[in-house]
């Protein structure tokens, strides 16, 4: 009886106890499960993280650096965007963003410290090259040997060069150009460009318009014109001639630069439009060697002076066409340029007036002598040989007849001068 | 004209006579005295034209008209001697140096001048 309980009893444990032990296992199992695929997951999100640092150095930094730096390039977006929302993800986007500030800073730093020594640099060269300017016109002035004045031609001119380069780099460093004028006639302004430039006497202008550029914008259109010709000039054959003319629009005048040179690809006019426009900033750490400054000058200019520059079209003759367009704000009438005279023009040589004005003392003035018409054509007598002719006897008896006539006709109504000494002697040598 | 030359004209030498140092006549002295002959000046130079103009209607000589112009002596003959080769303007031989008397002969009578009296 006993034992047949007893036996019941431990069926009944057993029984419980491999219940048990079935929950048990099942639940061991389910656990087993979860984690196994937690491992899986955790795994999988390891090696995403580490691709995705993989590609933040690898691609990402650099590219953003060298974005920061002005480059123009794409960062590459993450490789993986289901990280994006999480705390790794969001700090591998602040990683890139304040590398991408810190560059920036310090390339604008460098930038700026560059373009502060440059621009000393060029203003000590600017204000050199204007000093010999202004000793090679005094030479200009009191020399006439035409041999010195071939040589100071070539030298103003190589002078003229070095300042435009000088206030080039000067610009293009933020600085001003350097030089205030006066409103000048369109013409000039052309011209004066052109003399700034290597080959200008392959430069054809026809400007002749009654207009004037204001005092403050004449040397920004002269240095923009300058450059766009230079550039004409290089991009084109030798023989060939750069054209210049300009028309008069309703909203201002356009001076048209053609030349005859090899033209530009798409992708450079595409380059050129976007520097001339003014909207980019400029680097001169990337105006390349030799330096391409010519329409980064121009954008510089046109973003801070308000006239354009476009050089998308071609040229009648097969290459580019550059078009400064000043528009009328920046323009004035020009005045007459007939220079008149304020001691208007003797009388023709051999005809005398008797009547020739008063002394403060209200005395008649004396007038020299006109000897009679010399109506012959000037003989071509070389300088030598002229400079014998008034030293020939017939002249100096002349010269004393005529002295003894003038000074009989003044004799009757002036005394004679107290102190002959005080008179001039040789005012009227040559 | 743009006024104020000076030293630092806008239009440089070199422009204003081509590259040319040499007149193409050797007639120009600083005291040849031209005039515009021609009053049409179609298809000349700023400075030739305002030459022309200036030269209208009376005699003016090359040291003048550069003064006027405020360019260099040596320069205005070389676009006066264009001028005068194209026909627009007439040049001719300066009047005789005035008698002016040198100063020895004029201390010489006024020594004689002080011993008669």
């Amino acid at each position: 009886m006993l034992t047949r309980s007893t036996a019941t009893e431990l069926w009944g444990l057993s029984a419980v106890l491999l219940v048990v032990l079935l929950v048990l296992l099942v639940r061991q199992r389910h656990v087993t499960t979860v984690q196994r695929r937690r491992i899986r997951s955790a795994e999988r999100d390891v090696s995403l993280r580490d691709e995705e640092l993989e590609n933040l150095l690898g691609n990402r930094l650099p590219a953003e650096v060298d974005r920061a730096g002005g480059a123009d390039v794409e960062v590459p977006a993450a490789r993986h965007p289901e990280l994006r929302s999480t705390r790794f993800g969001e700090l591998c986007e602040a990683l890139v963003v304040m590398v991408g500030a810190s560059e920036a800073g310090a390339h604008q730093r460098s930038s700026d410290e560059a373009k502060e020594t440059v621009r000393g640099m060029a203003a000590a060269v600017q204000s050199l090259a204007a000093e010999q300017q202004v000793a090679v016109s005094g030479m200009q002035a009191k020399h006439n040997d035409p041999a010195v004045l071939e040589g100071l031609l070539r030298i103003d001119h190589a002078n003229s060069q070095l300042g435009r380069r000088a206030q080039v780099l000067a610009v293009l460093c933020g600085a001003w150009p350097g030089t205030q004028r006066s409103a000048s006639e369109l013409s000039d302004v052309v011209r004066g460009a052109v003399s700034r430039i290597r080959d200008y006497l392959r430069i054809e202008v026809r400007v002749d318009l009654p207009v004037a550029v204001v005092d403050t914008h004449v040397e920004p259109v002269v240095l923009a014109v300058a450059e766009l010709l230079d550039n004409a000039a290089r991009s084109s054959q030798t023989g060939t001639l750069v054209r210049v003319h300009a028309e008069l629009g309703h909203n201002g005048v356009s001076v048209i630069i053609d030349d005859a040179g090899v033209g530009m690809t798409s992708e450079q006019v595409g380059r050129a439009a976007k520097l001339v426009s003014g909207r980019e900033p400029v680097d001169i750490r990337r105006l390349g060697n030799p330096p391409q400054t010519g329409f980064a000058v121009c954008g510089v200019l046109v973003a801070k002076y308000g006239f354009q520059v476009s050089v998308d079209t071609n040229s009648p003759y097969g290459g580019v066409r550059a078009v400064v367009f000043v528009p009328n704000t920046l323009l004035v009438k020009a005045e007459v340029s007939a220079p008149v005279p304020k001691t208007r023009v003797r009388d023709a040589p051999g005809t005398s007036t008797p009547a020739n004005g008063t002394t403060p003392n209200g005395l008649p003035m004396r007038r020299r002598h006109v000897p009679p018409p010399a109506s012959t054509p000037v003989p071509e007598v070389s300088p030598a040989s002229r400079q014998e002719v008034p030293q020939s006897a017939e002249r100096t008896a002349s010269a004393i007849r005529s002295w003894q006539r003038a000074s009989a006709a003044v004799a009757t109504e002036r005394p004679l001068a107290g102190n002959l000494g005080d008179q001039p002697t040789e005012d009227r040598q040559p | 004209m743009t006024p104020g030359r000076g030293g630092r004209a806008l239009v440089r030498s070199h422009v204003v006579t081509g590259g040319r140092a040499t007149p193409s006549r050797n007639t120009l002295d600083h005291i040849t005295l031209i005039t515009a002959t021609k009053d049409d000046v179609a298809g000349l130079e700023p400075e030739k034209r305002r030459l022309v103009r200036l030269c209208r209607g009376g005699w003016l000589s090359v040291a003048e008209a550069a003064s006027h112009l405020d360019l260099p002596i040596s320069v205005t003959k070389v676009l006066l001697a264009d001028l005068v080769d194209s026909g627009h303007i007439t040049a001719t031989a300066p009047a005789a140096p005035a008698g002016v008397p040198p100063r020895q002969l004029l201390k010489d009578v006024l020594d004689g001048l002080r011993a008669l009296l």
